[in-house]
């Protein structure tokens, strides 16, 4: 009996030790990151989000040996959405905590007083969500963009497509309908410059209209009668539903069609327009059923910790993810946390993520670009750029 | 501003005039309820939204139309009616100032409900239907008729000929009537005036309920959208003259098309605003509206 029971203890001891071995848990002192988030206050939705993209990193690295062998451990203040606060909170976790390594709040409003405290304490500062010139014009050297591109540079990936269809089928006319919205009008700004102005491919209608817009069957019918090729929609999600319905029921079949956001979240734009949805074109920086480096991870991961589906996680997650891979592949080629050499570093490489590869130029400026895609059947697929294309653009469209 | 062909103009006109049949029908309660209670309902926007949301939760989670929905819906909503009439509006009823603030707390609640169970993402039925049309040849021109505009159409003609049949040839709709001319004078005539206001109330409501039906089929919508709604609809009983049923029906076609030719003819940035705007010059050059009557106070 008791002989039995010494197998079944050497059996466990054993047991544990190989899994041990397997995990390769970190160990020795954890190497300590700070971060202060709107978590409260008028950014608080991305906020939140952002401190789950942040959570979700650190699980996983953890989960799978830490960063140099040791573990990760964040700690993360409320900054309340206010300036003020966010730089007291980086002061504190630099000077008094004394965290090994920061990561950035959300949106430029915060990134830009902040970042300054970490140049000041010459604390690499790689941020998700500051993408606004202001960020980039201060001549700091220690700012890090982790998204593809800065917002208005959307229109780019289609404008090039369009631009690089032969000329006998290249379009001659297009229209504009967007919201009045700051995202939106940014980028249908840049589509009418480089359509405009490089393709002299003609825009025959620009409407704006406001957010409280329920019908579009009246400018459809005008759409209809004036026919141009392609249709670019500056809109947000119910109205490219409401649009796209009422361009159907006007007869008007564009050869090609854009739209800001709506085509981008592909469960509730599926379930308002089914088969309509053909051929639509839109662009990302991120989404859940990315192959990009560790996305798959990310998405499972978060749904094991958060619940939900794929199709609930904000690009705000996904983003503060990003921060963490840049992070932890320019700690590891390094081999040491230290800042100075760390922002050597992330000026030098080239960091495979979930938004694809980023690397940065001399103000922290992401290299990159927006991916385009388009809808085929009941998928929303990667159709540029051609190294992370999953199918070839279609064009024309099929009819909706 | 450049004007569209004629073509153009006359499709536009004619998809006016199926709005605001339908815009007709999402009104006719508020205007009723003013008619019998001297009450603006400000959550009337929020019932149409809560309805809109109801006949998109059948229609997805057991496939019924939505137009088939109002059997089901607007039964439901006249007990509701009568109910929040009962418990909630009769008891302020004497604080006239109070009830406007009752009907905004009651709106701003449903929303917030409504926020909580389906988020903020915008909705919208989806049938077999919808984007389909139907052409009509009219001359030289094919105007296309959506189907889902027609059934609107079809549907808010029927609804309120069901609420004009019950007005013009039944008891209730005597008693409403007389309460609608005179509440004192209807009760001396032994009109039950409290139960003609709950009555008219869970009537109102399920008018209400059959336009959001018809509602979730044609327009997209969340939470908040009754914001936006209940101003368009109160412009258009203003302009017809509040509590009057015609009123709110010519009302309403002249909305409808004059958005619909606005879009065309100069933005569409002012559409929206275009009833705001023939809200502002009825109020000041025919404050009782087009057919409605001055109120005597007595």
């Amino acid at each position: 009996m008791r002989r039995w029971h010494l197998l079944m203890a050497g059996m466990v001891i054993l047991f544990l030790l190989m899994t041990t071995y397997l995990n390769a848990a970190p160990a020795g002192p954890p190497i300590r990151i700070g971060a202060s988030l709107p978590l409260t206050g008028r950014f608080s939705e991305p906020g939140t989000a952002a401190k789950r993209g942040y959570e979700v990193w650190v699980k996983i690295v953890n989960d799978t040996g830490g960063m140099l062998g040791r573990p990760v451990q964040l700690t993360v203040l409320d900054n309340a959405s206010v300036q003020r606060t966010a730089v007291a909170d980086y002061e504190r976790l630099i000077t008094v905590d004394k965290v090994d390594l920061v990561v950035g709040p959300f949106s430029s409003f915060l990134v830009i007083p902040t970042s300054e405290v970490a140049a000041r304490y010459g604390y690499a500062f790689v941020e998700p969500a500051g993408g606004a010139p202001g960020v980039f014009n201060r001549g700091l050297r220690n700012v890090f963009f982790a998204q593809p591109a800065s917002g208005d540079k959307q229109a780019d990936p289609f404008a090039k497509y369009i631009l690089s269809l032969p000329a006998d089928v290249r379009p001659k006319t297009y229209a504009v309908v967007s919201q009045d919205d700051p995202f939106a009008l940014g980028v249908v700004e840049r589509m009418k410059a480089l359509l405009t102005a490089y393709g002299k491919i003609k825009l025959v209608l620009d409407e704006v209209y406001p957010a409280d817009l329920t019908d579009f069957r009246a400018i459809a019918t005008k759409i209809a009668a004036l026919n141009p090729d392609l249709i670019v929609g500056g809109t947000i999600l119910e109205d490219s539903i409401a649009q796209i319905r009422a361009y159907r029921e006007a007869g008007y079949q564009p050869r090609g069609a854009f739209f800001t956001t709506g085509p981008s979240l592909p469960k509730p734009f599926r379930e308002g327009l089914g088969r309509a949805t053909e051929g639509v074109f839109a662009s990302m920086s991120w989404f859940a059923g990315s192959k990009d480096y560790q996305n798959a991870e990310f998405v499972a991961k978060y749904v094991e910790m958060f619940g939900g589906t794929p199709d609930d996680i904000e690009e705000d997650s996904a983003n503060a993810f990003t921060v963490g891979q840049v992070l932890q592949q320019a700690v590891e080629k390094l081999k040491s946390i230290d800042n100075k050499q760390l922002i050597e570093e992330l000026h030098r490489g080239t960091y495979r993520t979930v938004v694809g590869p980023l690397s940065f130029d001399a103000v922290g400026r992401p290299k990159g670009g927006f991916m385009l895609l388009q809808w085929r059947g009941p998928k929303f697929l990667i159709v540029w750029p051609s190294n992370r294309a999953e199918g070839k653009p279609v064009w024309p469209k099929p009819r909706w | 501003m450049s004007l569209p062909p004629t073509s153009v103009l006359i499709q536009v006109a004619i998809g006016g005039l199926l709005t605001g049949g339908v815009y007709a029908l999402l009104v006719s309660g508020l205007t009723l309820i003013f008619g019998v209670m001297r009450v603006i309902n400000i959550a009337h926007g929020a019932f149409l939204v809560l309805s809109a949301y109801l006949a998109y939760w059948l229609f997805t989670l057991l496939g019924m139309d939505p137009i088939v929905s109002i059997a089901v819906l607007a039964p439901l909503f006249f007990v509701f009616g009568v109910l929040v009439q009962r418990y909630l509006i009769a008891r302020v009823r004497q604080e006239p100032g109070l009830l406007v603030l009752v009907t905004f707390a009651l709106a701003i609640t449903l929303e917030g409900v409504m926020g909580s169970l389906w988020r903020t993402t915008g909705r919208s039925v989806r049938t077999a239907y919808t984007g389909e049309v139907v052409p009509l040849a009219l001359g030289d021109l094919t105007v296309r008729l959506p189907i889902v505009q027609l059934v609107g159409f079809a549907a808010a003609v029927i609804a309120l000929g069901v609420l004009y049949l019950l007005l013009t040839r039944s008891d209730l709709g005597r008693a409403i009537r007389a309460t609608i001319q005179n509440p004192d004078a209807a009760q001396l005539v032994g009109v039950n005036v409290a139960l003609v206001r709950a009555l008219t109330f869970g009537a109102a409501l399920a008018s209400v309920a059959a336009g959001g039906a018809v509602f979730s089929l044609i327009w997209t919508f969340n939470a908040s959208s009754h914001e936006a709604w209940i101003s368009k609809m109160l412009s258009i009983v203003v302009l017809g003259g509040m509590g009057s049923l015609p009123g709110a029906l010519v009302g309403a076609l002249i909305i409808g098309v004059a958005e619909a030719v606005a879009a065309v003819t100069i933005t569409t940035y002012l559409s929206p605003i275009v009833s705001y705007l023939i809200l502002f010059f009825i109020l000041v050059f025919r404050p009782q509206g087009l057919l409605g009557s001055r109120i005597r106070e007595a």
